[in-house]
């Protein structure tokens, strides 16, 4: 009974997505208060519909309910209770389900947020900002009824009456707590993504395309980009830890299709800057976020649509079509609105000097537009050369290493020098007084590090000595800020400097939130170019007592041991792991064997990680044959990934940073 | 002065993008691998002796072959559609997870023709997540062996 009660929910948010469209519309077309006013009620039913569903789709894999497809496709009564409910989004139908419910959540905020709003002043901006959210809305719902071809509704039954006794269960390798909260997370980010665009959309309807939308949907965005920061580190993680092959990050299509929104919403948060502080680039940010949002789409149209193979299987599921017509009418939408405004969207300045903060901030944002482009061109390369010369070709992930190490080289200079650089143009002051020291030392650390990498064996690493300069410089400059700031708070309220700092930040959490990011972009970098430039690979067919070396590591395999848990039986070996000839340590890489695995699942690897420090020791182990105590060769591959660490330390602190940054409440223009 | 400096901006741009189409250009010409079908590749042997290529296929049934001892892992990629296989083989890295007769793999390496041989660096399987289309929801037969 729940799933029809589920169903009906479904059916009927299509109608209350066009009712809060038409009602919308109508209302803000003959400003009538009440329409407006049913057209939000009817986002917030649609909200309330869309809960009534899910909640009916999450009872149906707690009661273990096996006459639902959708619930015999993903869970199995054996699954654990936390792992039936993430099963909700474990394959297609239910995680449109899923991404349609968060952005009602997303609508109800918005229709909340504006009702707080309007106790004070009366303001359409968000009235005009919800139809572009319903849209959406209706968009996804539409998906998700069953009435189209490709996707069924999560809730149907089998259509023959049958109820099976057990369900297939979910893949194994996503049941881990990481996997879990992965993909929600890179949900949430991306469609919290909508309502920025929403609210750009809104402002070209309502034509007041002043910096108040801006102001409007700020803290959406950051929102948004904290969210997607941590969403795509987990899948990195995920994927380090549990797939065995020592690597976090492999350019790979549906990586790249998580990336580039990202890239496109760090460019966002800098453009708007220049909007708010120089009244210039109106134009250029919606067309950002309509980007922005557009490749949360066309991140999924590129996965589920199965024009490119990618390692996550997805298949031609036929709804890529859905998608691809879907971004061209949304866009073909933001265009006419942008062609009907195009008086107002003029700059009120110009752009004055080539060494400018202005020019900082756009060449910023040139180069990540310019690298998402670029990782689109080769995540679509596949399709590209077959248009070009009928052939399909593809790209490595070497392709992507390589090219983004030049824009992506000016990007970090530029975290250090945008921030110090002046306004309009820059003067032999501001150069003498802000990049002089920064310069200098940051010459100094990569003169150090070239010296270092000499001394073990690298000769001409340029890249990493440039990356050094920069990063040094990156940290001096920042630094700096922070210290003259500090100081000069303190002076002014006669208090300490500790406390100026904290004054500095508490005023402007905004500005110094976004240094604490760039202070993050650094780690990060370092911690790249470590892990991707430097690390080392062994691989040794062995048996009991024999040992490996990498590099100065050396793993000898002591023992072998098999342990039974609730539902896989765990085996493994275990290293001894010595150092210039002292132990450090044990290392126990293991397999998996699911008790009730599929047969198309193979036991999993759990490789072993030895922290040293910020550098890890990775063992991993193809198979553990049963003779191993009689002389049986085990398969083992060992990494060191040097400075791999630094590399989640660097996002610990952007979303540190973000999260200083978000704090900053009012709607008042500020900021670096 | 102002129009010195626009004409100075519009120059930057230039070279900037100019530099980074270049850079996209260069480095698709001397990273990019064709790609094939086993039955394809088998096809264009010739054309593709002695090239870096990607394999997109399934796994042979029977066709795998894990040497343990000298850490070698060789098979056969067979084509989804017409019986055409090429062989792989794949030295000194770990059989990847999800490797399975029948499954969906593939393969990069560089192509031997006279021995329809494909020397792999990378091998790819597919990942967990499983967003199929909606026939493949419909469990049917697959199913059977949990319910009894």
């Amino acid at each position: 009974m729940t799933a029809e009660i589920g169903q009906a929910a479904i059916y009927l948010s299509v109608l209350s997505c066009l009712w809060a469209i038409g009602l919308l519309s109508f209302g803000l077309w003959i400003r009538n208060a009440r329409a407006i006013q049913s057209g939000r009620n009817a986002v917030i039913a649609t909200f309330i519909l869309i809960s009534i569903a899910t909640g009916a789709l999450i009872y149906g894999f707690v009661t273990d309910d096996f006459s639902m497809k959708y619930v015999v496709e993903v869970s199995s009564a054996a699954q654990p209770l936390l792992y039936k409910i993430t099963a909700l989004w474990g394959a297609m139908s239910g995680s449109l389900l899923f991404w349609l419910w968060l952005l009602t959540v997303g609508g109800a905020i918005v229709v909340w947020q504006n009702y707080q709003r309007n106790k004070q002043t009366q303001d359409t901006l968000a009235d005009y900002s919800l139809i572009p959210i319903a849209i959406v809305q209706l968009f996804f719902t539409i998906l998700v009824t069953g009435l189209i071809d490709g996707i069924y509704n999560p809730l149907a039954r089998f259509t023959d009456g049958s109820v099976f006794a057990d369900g297939q269960g979910m893949n194994t390798l996503l049941q881990t707590p990481l996997m879990a909260i992965h993909p929600p997370t890179l949900y949430i980010g991306w469609i919290s993504l909508t309502i920025p665009f929403a609210f750009a959309v809104g402002a070209l309807a309502s034509g007041r395309i002043g910096s108040g939308w801006i102001l409007r949907s700020r803290r959406w965005m950051l929102f948004s980009w904290i969210i997607l920061t941590i969403g795509i580190t987990l899948g990195g993680n995920w994927a380090y830890q549990e797939l065995g092959w020592g690597g976090y990050w492999a350019w790979d299509p549906v990586e790249n299709a998580s990336f580039m929104p990202w890239l496109l919403g760090t460019a966002y948060l800098h453009s708007v800057m220049i909007q708010e502080k120089r009244n210039m680039l109106k134009l250029w940010n919606i067309l950002l976020i309509t980007l922005a949002f557009q490749f949360t789409l066309l991140g999924t149209f590129i996965t589920r649509s199965g024009i490119i193979t990618s390692v996550h299987a997805f298949g031609g599921s036929g709804i890529g079509g859905y998608f691809l017509s879907f971004i061209f009418a949304s866009t073909a939408g933001v265009i006419g609105l942008i062609v009907y405004r195009w008086n107002r969207l003029k700059s009120a300045n110009r752009l004055e000097s080539l060494l400018s903060r202005e020019s900082a901030f756009l060449l910023n944002n040139w180069l990540l537009v310019g690298l998402t482009l670029i990782i689109l061109w080769g995540t679509l390369w596949p399709i590209i050369s077959e248009a070009i010369n009928g052939e399909k070709s593809t790209v490595p992930e070497a392709f992507f290493n390589k090219v983004v190490i030049i824009p992506g080289l000016l990007l970090l200079f530029l975290t250090g020098a945008g921030p110090i650089i002046s306004w309009k143009k820059i003067t032999a002051n501001n150069f003498r007084r802000m990049f002089l020291l920064p310069l200098v030392i940051g010459l100094i650390g990569g003169a150090l590090t070239w010296g270092f990498l000499a001394l073990i064996g690298y000769t001409f690493p340029l890249y990493s000595v440039l990356c050094s300069f920069a990063a040094v410089f990156v940290v001096a400059a920042i630094f700096a800020e922070f210290y003259r700031g500090a100081k000069l708070r303190a002076k002014r309220q006669e208090t300490s400097f500790v406390n100026g700092l904290n004054l500095l930040i508490q005023r402007n959490k905004r500005r110094y939130g976004g240094y604490i990011i760039h202070i993050g972009i650094v780690i990060l970098y370092i911690g790249i170019m470590g892990s991707k430039g430097y690390f080392l690979l062994e691989a040794k067919s062995m048996t009991l007592g024999e040992s490996m070396e990498v590099g100065k590591y050396k793993l000898t395999m002591i023992d072998a041991f098999e342990k039974e848990y609730a539902n896989y039986l765990r085996s493994g070996v275990i290293f001894d792991v010595a150092k210039s000839g002292k132990k450090i340590g044990t290392m126990e890489p293991a397999i998996h064997n699911y008790y009730r695995a599929k047969p198309d699942e193979e036991p999993t690897k759990e490789s072993a990680i030895h922290h040293v420090g910020m550098n890890d020791l990775y063992v991993a182990l193809a198979n553990v044959p049963r003779d191993i105590k009689t002389g049986g060769v085990v398969n083992v591959q060992a990494y060191y990934n040097p400075l791999i660490g630094i590399v989640w330390i660097g996002v610990a602190v952007m979303v540190l940073g973000g999260i200083v940054a978000i704090a900053e409440k009012s709607e008042r223009s500020g900021g670096a | 002065m102002k129009k010195r400096s626009r004409l100075k901006i519009v120059a930057a741009s230039t070279i900037l993008l100019g530099g980074m189409a270049f850079l996209v250009v260069a480095m698709t010409r001397s990273t990019s691998m064709r790609y094939f079908t086993p039955a394809a590749l088998v096809a264009a042997a010739g054309s593709a002796d002695d090239q870096r290529v990607q394999v997109d296929g399934l796994i042979a049934e029977g066709s795998t072959k894990w040497d343990a001892a000298n850490f070698k892992l060789t098979f056969a990629v067979r084509d989804r559609e017409t019986e055409a296989t090429v062989n792989v083989i794949y030295e000194d890295r770990l059989k990847p997870d999800n490797f399975k007769d029948g499954g969906s793999v593939f393969v990069e390496g560089r192509y031997d023709a006279t021995q329809n041989l494909v020397v792999a660096t990378k091998l790819m399987t597919k990942c967990a997540s499983k967003y199929e289309g909606a026939e493949s929801a419909a469990p049917t037969d697959e199913i059977s062996y949990t319910s009894e």
